[in-house]
């Protein structure tokens, strides 16, 4: 323990060599299945989550070569990151994306957790109707989309036979494509985080709103006084973790669009996909994940940290 | 006591709030149909004949029902195949999942550890690493390990999972000491005592976990398309969105058929276990 004990134990004094030689024992015996249960997954999680991560670091300083071999390049795959146009069009593609995801998406369940908590009959029916879309796999959706954004789709047909005129190219006009992208994944999410929400709101204790009512406030004033301050930290929460799951969205945009037209979809994930992929240079695909990984960091940080305080008040 | 929102039975006698809330009730119907119309409209795709689906303006019904779209639908690709190694990915990984989070969970949640919060770190920080800054490093460790094109690479990294490992830390930490206690004086080593009480207690959050695992596997079709090369090895998104969602030559009708086809099953289950299923996802909490 102290390090006068730990100094006197070069003299072996009989009672302590005893000591010593049964210590390995004695932690043998009080820790040994618990680190027998953890070895298994501790082996796990640093040969698939902890090994890619820092070989993610050692890969941006070398090109990968499947055939002849790995080669130290040093920053040259740094410089072709910062060189290459499209690096540019991604981060704005990728900001402009978590923009629209925010004031397309994040308010919509939560009004709707707000809305359907009202409705006394039938709440399962709604219930289960907002989370169908999750339920299905998303290659599914992805060629439903495509039918119902078509120019000849019935969403089209509803607009022109409505207000008339031309129709719009849901997807190949570089003005509505990462609309249109957003517009998709609301519909098919929002479900999931409007279950949370509406847990949160049928959790707040009705004698608040009863209290409220009887020293007169009004419908709006209770909302706003009441059901919005009692969501606020998971409102937050989900307010992270959208933008952090929106910062790395590729995949709509890769099997709807590949990026296009003209890279109006090329977010910043879906272009390291494609230094994987059709660049075949996996040492700029790593380089850019660090690159993206230096950003987020930050965002993890906030992440980690509201998370430890749900965590305390829960 | 009555049985009150944020609206009172007293609000609703006002004229005003009363429209106000009929207008609500009517925007609820209206998602409620924008989210069944689009999975109708697959079906019902799914059943007319080829010209039909492409003709303008779309219609809802189909004029003439054709079934044997779905036989058409059934032998265009090995649906079979592809729907077995869906499977065999989901149940490796569901059996990876509980044996190695559920014994890590156990100990960090119920037995002596030494530096525990260092531990904790060690997984828990992963949580925090968001994984599309090393997704291609993690394809290229998996091609160093040699695990390319085998199950293996979707069965070991399965236990690799922060968040699972949280969900069932949380729930063996709701789990009363004394019972293992009790167990201990009768004589059960700590093994027993996991796989006799822990395991058999803890059914509600493996099937919490096994809704997780089901829709990643059901739905990941990117991922796998990386690491699988043989056709015959690809889960079914995957062979759906190259054969049907890429495909250039395949009649509009029969690729609806077909996408009804893998629409259905998990639609099925999910509205023979909504109430179970919907419960499930609250235990997942925030943190999916």
């Amino acid at each position: 323990m102290n390090p006068l004990t730990k100094s006197t134990t070069s003299v072996p004094i009989g009672p302590q060599a005893a000591a010593r030689r049964s210590r390995p024992q004695v932690l043998l015996r009080k820790y040994g299945w618990s680190l027998a249960f953890l070895l298994p997954a501790a082996a796990i999680f640093l040969l698939f989550l902890w090994l890619p991560i820092m070989k993610g670091f050692v890969y941006s300083f070398y090109s990968i070569d499947f055939v002849n071999g790995n080669k130290f390049t040093g920053l040259d795959n740094y410089r072709t990151v910062l060189a290459d146009p499209d690096v540019r069009i991604a981060i704005k593609n990728t900001l402009y994306y978590m923009f629209l995801c925010l004031i397309i998406g994040f308010w919509v369940p939560i009004v709707f957790a707000i809305a359907i908590s009202e409705i006394k009959r039938f709440q399962g029916v709604f219930r289960v109707a907002a989370y169908l879309p999750n339920v299905i796999p998303v290659v599914v959706l992805y060629g439903l989309w495509r039918w119902l954004y078509d120019p000849v789709g019935p969403i089209n047909a509803s607009i022109t036979s409505l207000w008339g005129g031309e129709g719009i190219s849901f997807l190949s006009d570089t003005s509505w494509s990462m609309i249109s992208l957003v517009f998709m994944e609301t519909w098919q999410q929002f479900g999931s985080a409007m279950l949370l929400y509406l847990a949160a709101v049928l959790s707040i204790p009705r004698d608040w709103y009863e209290a409220a009512e009887i020293d007169g406030a009004g419908i709006w004033q209770r909302i706003r006084h009441i059901t919005l301050p009692s969501l606020r930290s998971l409102i937050l929460l989900m307010l992270v973790l959208q933008i952090i799951g929106t910062s790395q969205a590729y995949q709509s945009q890769l099997a709807l669009l590949d990026g296009g037209p003209m890279n109006a979809t090329l977010t910043y994930a879906l272009l390291i996909v494609k230094y994987a992929t059709t660049r075949l240079d996996m040492g700029t695909a790593s380089a850019m994940g660090v690159l993206m990984f230096l950003v987020l960091g930050v965002l993890a940080m906030l992440h980690f940290r509201l998370d430890r305080k749900g965590g305390d008040a829960a | 006591m009555m049985d009150r929102g944020i609206l009172s039975g007293y609000d609703l006698k006002r004229k005003r709030t009363r429209i106000g809330y009929s207008v609500m009730i009517a925007i609820a119907l209206l998602m409620s149909i924008t989210m069944i119309y689009p999975v109708l409209t697959t079906m019902l795709n799914g059943l007319k004949d080829n010209a039909e689906v492409n003709s303008f303006p779309p219609k809802f019904l189909p004029q003439s029902w054709n079934w044997s779209n779905f036989d058409a639908a059934w032998n265009y690709i090995e649906l079979p195949l592809f729907l077995r190694n869906t499977l065999l990915i989901f149940g490796g990984n569901m059996l990876m999942s509980i044996i190695v989070l559920g014994l890590a969970s156990f100990s960090l949640s119920r037995l002596n550890l030494p530096y525990r919060r260092a531990i904790e770190m060690f997984f828990m920080i992963t949580l925090f690493i968001p994984p599309t800054t090393y997704l291609i490093p993690n394809f290229l460790n998996l091609k160093d390990l040699g695990l390319l094109d085998s199950f293996f690479a979707f069965w070991l990294p399965a236990g690799a999972n922060a968040f699972f490992l949280l969900l069932l830390k949380n729930f063996f930490d709701g789990i009363s000491m004394e019972i293992f206690e009790a167990a201990r004086i009768d004589g059960a080593s700590e093994l027993s005592c996991f796989i006799r009480i822990a395991v058999p207690l803890s059914l509600p959050i493996f099937a919490t976990l096994a809704i997780f695992v089901f829709a990643s596997a059901w739905n990941d079709w990117f991922w796998p398309s990386l690491i699988m090369h043989k056709d015959s090895h690809y889960p079914l998104s995957t062979a759906i969105y190259k054969y049907v969602i890429q495909a250039k030559m395949l009649n509009l009708n029969i690729r609806f058929a077909i996408l009804t086809l893998v629409m259905l099953p998990p639609i099925v289950v999910f509205l023979l276990f909504q109430r179970f299923i919907i419960r499930g996802l609250h235990l997942g909490g925030v943190k999916g």
